[in-house]
């Protein structure tokens, strides 16, 4: 029998992204923590406020890009759990930011703010993937 | 997709950490193709092949082929 067909791999996709999640996830409860904190008071409400939004949102493309990484250093397999994954929790998300937008708006629900939708993703990226256990549709 | 894969890594006593190595895949993937949750891209099921030095057919059932799927006439010889 052929013993080698690739050579042990030693690199695990799975353990850098996992590395990578935490370290942008740091990023943004930092920035986020500072602002509540007050450091950016000044620039709160004006141009500048526009700094400190983008620099939250950074971390949350950095994600993205951490996710689209995974999913090429993957094998087959997981590649298509985590796409299916991914699209599930994103698809929940819209539906009930969706749900909730228009019951803001037709139905008096409570304001929330536009940012929760990240949470939201995960708390679904965390309620879909113990389901999502075979790559066929 | 039916296939003989838990067999084989049986009868060359590898677990399926062993045979995840040398097909350069993660232990999960080779846990979905023995429970049938997974199907190979061609690529992989060549690796297979190659790995245990047996035809494709041989490992994984073609459902496509009469002879395997038992077509009208098969008993019939």
């Amino acid at each position: 029998m052929n013993q080698a067909i690739n050579a042990p791999r030693s690199y695990s996709p799975s353990r850098t992204y996992v590395l990578r999640t935490v370290g942008f996830m740091l990023f943004y409860v930092l920035v986020s923590v500072l602002a509540i904190a007050g450091l950016f008071d000044s620039l709160i409400g004006g141009p500048g406020g526009w700094v400190i939004a983008v620099a939250v949102a950074v971390p949350v493309a950095a994600q993205v890009w951490a996710t689209l990484r995974l999913m090429a250093d993957s094998d087959e397999f997981v590649r298509v759990i985590v796409t299916k994954c991914f699209v599930l929790a994103a698809g929940t998300s819209m539906v009930l930011w969706t749900v909730w937008g228009f019951g803001e708006a037709y139905a008096g629900a409570p304001h929330l703010d536009g940012w929760l939708i990240y949470p939201c993703f995960w708390a679904a990226y965390a309620l879909v993937s113990p389901f999502v256990r075979t790559s066929k549709l | 997709m039916k296939n003989r894969l838990r067999v084989l890594r049986a009868e060359a006593a590898w677990t399926q950490a062993d045979l995840a190595e040398r097909l350069g895949v993660s232990r999960q993937a080779v846990n979905a193709l023995e429970t049938e949750k997974h199907d190979p891209s061609l690529d992989l099921a060549y690796r297979i092949s190659a790995l245990f030095d047996r035809p494709v057919e041989a490992i994984f059932d073609n459902a496509h082929r009469a002879s395997t799927r038992g077509a009208p006439g098969d008993s019939q010889g």
